[in-house]
């Protein structure tokens, strides 16, 4: 909300700087997020008399001027057909203008000018602003005026406009009048009342038009007043200038009286053109299906009974609340005006301005929420704009639908329930003193004080709303920190899920690996660029209503495709190799479109390419993972489309795949502009996820004989998969075996075609004693049995 | 014979006085000192010294050895010695060529900030709860005391699902959840992502945010002020203020944003604090009491403060990183940067 400190200035006085204002306010919850000065808008641009012309020796069309600007004199050579004696605005050396040229002493045809003159243009000012003026001139004020002072103060263009920012809850003070009222609270000051005060000259409003309410819900409350004998003109200089500096166009008398009504009262106003009400008839009603209307800003809006319209015998003129029609508007050659000030639903003017896309300075109001004293107020105060500016004729009496309303809000509290919120002493008398300065009547009642909260402060219905009106202008330094002083003791800590997802990313770190965080929402591209197939579930991705865009659109069914992009972003970005890792969310719908939340899977990506970087190093990082976290798990080929067929794998736990790892597959990596190998791995960790794994330590005794060490190596068809040998070993329950391992493959001419050679090492140990050589040699021969029975293995 | 045993001493102390390397006095040793060496011989040759001068032979050549030993040891000492330090020398290494070894990986700058604010705050007796991204209208706004069609909504941009799922715009969602289940006290913490369609350069479409919940008998403002001074003192340091000023937030009454001094500048004014020696980080307040009732609380025997900030914002001020952006790039030459 822009707040001109000259306008504020009608209602209180402000003797401080801006600066120390804008603190004030802030102290009291109103940001100031800019301070204006309009007299910065254009720098070292001065008042100057000219004291002597010549013309220049190498131009007809140019003139070399002497210009007093007070300290000194100043050469400047200008176009301008001037004469001596002038007082004119002129940039010095080193001004910047408001339309953003900097000025600087040069040569112009050979001899030297020091400045410029100025225009309204250079300085950012328009006619509506300034008295006495011409645009497309240059400027120029009166003899006598100080030289050397800023031009804009000399225009008199010198306000200092706050920008405010003032939150949902006071939805009041979007209007300069609250406003005022805030600045003296903050001041400790007073503040006087909009001027009210016009006479009318007989007849009847209820003979120019009639007011028929049929919604009442979405219009609480509709005034109308008439105006006869209309004069259409331009406002005064006052009126244009501060509607321009709030950011309003001067159009003319009548339309400029409702927005300054509104910007000052903070009430929309309508006038509507009474020769265009067919029947001299306001009906508010809702739209009827397939109803239309064109409005003033020419746009044809298809309208739905959900909307609210204000109609005239036969059609709608105006979209309640939000804009009104082209056909009711006011023209210059308009004799009769109704205003409107009315009261509509907020929640459905807000809906309605969506649905037709139609913004206006009256719909951004009303959606903030009008309180029920502004009407009459806002009205008398337009009416009082008429007649003071003599553009008409006000005739007798307001017309005035309302439904009853509570005029003033009776809250019940104590001291000690302030005290008790707020943790700090409430001096009664200081209490009271604030709340009265704020409009807000304290009574004594029966062992309780008794707020009167009157109508236009909305927001205030309990205990808490009157401590923080307290609060904010007593000072929130009055409280002292304290830590719960009265409060149970209670056990803070960390759910067994975020311990399991911190075991893993202190795994990951540990092993080199870098954690990164990438959107949760992606391209439906994915789909494609994974080549996911027909009946994959993860192809079903949530969509948004709303994206910030086609590439932002859905809801990611996996990390791979983020992670897969994330590699690809490092790889153009020059980084030689990168091992990384995430853990976050996919969202998998149980139906869609949605009718209940989806479920969040919480999984692990891991992502790396880079020298030295194959199948194994990612397998290895997950491996420590595993090992981590005491999982036991089993690897498996795995047939997924964007993996190499030949480099990837399921990871099984307890017979499930709980993800993967892998090579992608090239094709996949064509998909993402990548022509180097990648690898990646996606693991559900809540698949995993059991808080037993957590304190899965525990001592295991171990043998103080020596282990005894057996290698073995056998011939099998090379499809043979090396986790299912030591598997087999494994599940037959050797005696003694602590631990058996895969050392070398290989293949060769001599071994056969389809064959590989195997070599395994086998651990055995004691508990009791250091084994016999016999002892060994029998498990051996039971494991070689296991490996001939279950992959057909051939001793070499 | 005593001639024998002065030559035999005489050549063996030369010997040792020329050799350089403890090889050569091993050598000496053996010559002399071994099972066979000159000076053990010697005593295979008192069987020939007359009876009544072998007791005085045989100390004579007990003496040769022990002198020569004497020598040869000190000698074998002080080559050793040398040869020691020879070595040594010789194993010299450039000491800052790189070591070879795997890099340390890094937690991202979020996580690292995240555990930090958890220890502060579970210190204080805060537990951790979670609760779903995509979240329903009601938890989101509603129970927040935030309807359809409020202008509060306009705070937040929000996300669509449908017109009652949303992409949670914000942590307190959670609160919603924990009240409606659990009956005071209350005392949680809930970090995690939330959405707002708004990207430009000083905003992410997602962030991280970080809220706080109290709720009891007694619970104050003060209360508040005191539990947010412990966590800036913790985070930033100890000499760090904290500041209340009013504002709104729909869940709750009174609303505060609170600002800390700048860790930048300690308050003195700087680039960061635009001048001002206070950041802006987080808003809280009183749990409006409607708010309370809506989920199950009674209003009337327990109050509460709740808090919510961007945990993106706060890791930004504390390492410095100019551009949101740069925490969602995930360039390894940043990522890297947090060990």
């Amino acid at each position: 909300m822009l707040v001109p400190i000259s306008w504020l200035k009608d209602y209180v006085d402000v003797e401080v700087s801006p600066e120390t204002l804008s603190k004030k306010l802030v102290a009291i919850g109103f940001e100031v997020e800019d301070i204006i000065y309009q007299n910065k808008q254009a720098t070292s641009v001065v008042v100057g008399k000219i004291v002597n012309v010549e013309k220049h020796p190498n131009a007809d069309r140019l003139r070399v001027t002497q210009i007093d600007v007070g300290t000194k004199t100043i050469q400047v050579v200008t176009n301008v057909p001037v004469v001596g004696g002038e007082t004119i605005a002129v940039a010095l050396d080193g001004a910047n203008l408001a339309d953003g040229h900097k000025i600087v002493k040069g040569e112009l045809r050979g001899v030297v000018s020091e400045g410029m003159l100025c225009g309204l243009e250079e300085v950012g000012v328009t006619e509506d602003d300034v008295q006495g003026q011409k645009m497309g001139d240059i400027i120029r004020f009166e003899e006598g005026t100080t030289l050397g002072m800023n031009a804009l103060d000399a225009l008199g263009f010198n306000d200092v406009i706050l920008d405010v920012s003032v939150t949902a809850n006071r939805p009041d003070c979007n209007s300069i009048y609250k406003m005022a009222k805030e600045v003296a609270v903050a001041l400790k000051t007073s503040c006087r009342e909009p001027e009210i005060d016009y006479k009318t000259v007989g007849g009847s409003v209820n003979d120019m038009v009639s007011v028929d309410v049929k919604n009442q819900t979405l219009c609480p409350r509709y005034m109308a007043a008439g105006v006869k004998n209309i004069k259409i003109f331009p406002s005064s200089q006052k009126i244009k200038s501060r509607l321009r500096a709030v950011g309003i166009r001067p159009i003319n008398n009548i339309v400029d009286i409702t927005n300054y009504v509104l910007t000052e009262i903070g009430q929309p106003m309508h006038s509507f053109d009474k020769r265009e009400l067919e029947g001299g008839q306001i009906v508010v009603r809702n739209a009827n299906e397939g109803e239309t209307i064109v409005t003033l800003d020419g746009k044809e809006n298809k309208l739905n009974p959900s909307m609210l319209v204000i109609c005239d015998s036969v059609r709608p003129v105006a979209v309640a609340g939000v804009m009104g029609g082209e056909n009711s508007g006011i023209k210059d050659d308009t004799t009769e005006v109704v205003f409107e000030s009315a009261k509509f639903a907020r929640d459905n003017i807000r809906r309605t301005s969506r649905a037709l896309n139609l913004r206006s300075d009256s719909s951004a109001r009303y959606e903030k929420g009008i309180d029920f004293a502004s009407q009459e107020y806002g009205l008398k105060r337009a009416l009082t704009l008429v007649y003071q500016s003599g553009s008409g004729d006000i005739v007798d009496g307001l017309i005035d639908v309302k439904v009853d309303y509570q005029k003033v809000r009776e809250i019940k509290f104590t001291t000690k329930k302030l005290q008790e919120i707020l943790g700090c002493k409430v001096p009664k008398n200081t209490l009271i003193t604030i709340l009265e300065r704020l409009g807000i009547e304290v009574v004594e009642g029966d062992k309780c004080l008794v707020a009167k909260v009157k109508e236009d402060r909305e927001d205030i219905v309990g205990v808490n709303d009157i401590a923080e009106e307290f609060i904010r202008v007593y000072g929130y330094s009055h409280i002292k920190p304290t830590l719960f002083e009265y409060a149970t003791l209670t056990k803070g800590g960390i759910g067994d899920r975020m311990k399991f997802a911190n075991v893993v990313k202190n795994t990951l770190s540990a092993c080199g690996l870098s954690e990164g965080v990438t959107y949760s929402f992606t391209s439906p591209k994915f789909v494609s660029q994974l080549k996911l197939e027909e009946n994959d579930s993860a192809r079903n991705a949530i969509k948004l209503v709303n994206p910030l865009g086609e590439a932002l659109s859905v809801m990611r069914t996996t990390l791979t495709h983020s992670m897969i992009e994330t590699l690809a972003y490092n790889i153009t970005h020059f980084n030689k190799a990168a091992k990384l890792f995430e853990i976050a969310n996919v969202y998998l719908p149980k139906s869609l479109p949605l009718e209940e939340l989806p479920t969040e899977e919480q999984r692990l990506c891991i992502g790396m390419y880079g020298e030295g970087v194959d199948f194994f190093t990612l397998k290895g990082a997950l491996e420590r993972t595993f090992e981590a976290l005491h999982l036991d798990v089993k690897y498996e080929r795995s047939a997924r489309p964007f993996l190499h067929p030949g480099r990837s794998a399921e990871v099984i736990v307890n017979g499930n795949s709980v993800g993967f790892l892998g090579e992608i597959h090239p094709d996949v990596a064509d998909n993402y502009g990548v022509d180097v190998r990648l690898y990646v791995a996606e693991i559900s960790l809540d698949a995993i996820f059991s808080d037993k794994l957590l304190d899965k330590k525990k001592y295991v005794a171990f043998s103080k004989f020596p282990n005894i060490e057996r290698d073995l190596a056998v011939v099998v068809n090379e499809d043979v998969l090396a986790g299912d040998m030591i598997g087999a070993v494994k599940d037959a329950k050797i005696k003694h075996l602590c631990d058996a391992k895969v050392f070398d493959t290989y293949k060769s001419e001599q071994i056969g075609k389809g064959k590989k050679s195997v070599a395994m090492s086998f651990s055995f140990a004691s508990l009791e004693r250091t084994l016999t050589d016999d002892e060994i040699a029998t498990e051996m021969a039971r494991i070689l049995n296991v490996l001939k029975r279950k992959v057909g293995a051939k001793i070499r | 014979m005593k001639e024998k045993m002065d030559n035999i001493k005489n050549a063996a102390l030369e010997m040792i006085e020329k050799a350089t390397t403890s090889h050569e006095l091993v050598d000496v040793r053996v010559k002399y000192l071994g099972k066979s060496g000159e000076i053990s011989l010697l005593m295979r040759d008192m069987a020939n010294v007359p009876k009544e001068e072998r007791p005085n032979m045989g100390k004579m050549v007990n003496e040769l050895r022990n002198a020569v030993e004497s020598v040869l040891n000190e000698k074998t000492a002080k080559i050793e010695q040398e040869e020691k330090l020879a070595r040594l020398k010789a194993e010299e290494i450039d000491v800052t060529l790189p070591s070879g070894a795997k890099e340390l990986g890094t937690l991202h700058p979020l996580t690292l900030i995240t555990r930090e604010l958890i220890d502060i705050f579970t210190s204080m007796g805060f537990s951790v709860a979670e609760g779903p991204e995509i979240e329903s209208d009601l938890y989101n706004f509603q129970l927040l005391n935030v309807p359809k069609d409020h202008p509060a909504r306009d705070m937040q941009d929000t996300f669509y699902v449908n017109d009652n799922i949303v992409l949670r715009t914000q942590t307190s969602a959670v609160q919603a959840r924990i009240m409606q289940k659990q009956q005071p006290p209350i005392r949680i913490i809930s970090p995690g992502k939330v959405y707002r369609s708004d990207d430009d350069a000083s905003h992410s479409p997602i962030f991280n945010q970080f809220e706080g919940l109290a709720i009891d008998k007694h619970i104050t403002m003060g209360d508040l002020q005191g539990c947010l001074q412990t966590f800036a003192e913790k985070l930033f340091s100890k000499d760090t203020k904290v500041r209340l000023r009013p504002s709104y937030f729909p869940f709750t009454e009174p609303s505060v944003e609170v600002d800390v001094t700048c860790s930048m500048c300690h308050g003195k004014g700087c680039r960061v604090c635009k001048g001002t020696g206070w950041v802006e980080i987080l808003g809280a307040g009183i749990v409006n009491p409607a708010v309370l009732d809506m989920c199950g609380i009674d209003s009337s025997v327990y109050s509460g403060f709740a808090f919510g900030f961007g945990i993106d914002r706060i890791a930004m001020i504390k390492y410095g990183i100019p551009n949101i952006k740069l925490l969602y790039e995930n360039d390894v030459r940043f990522l890297k940067q947090f060990n």
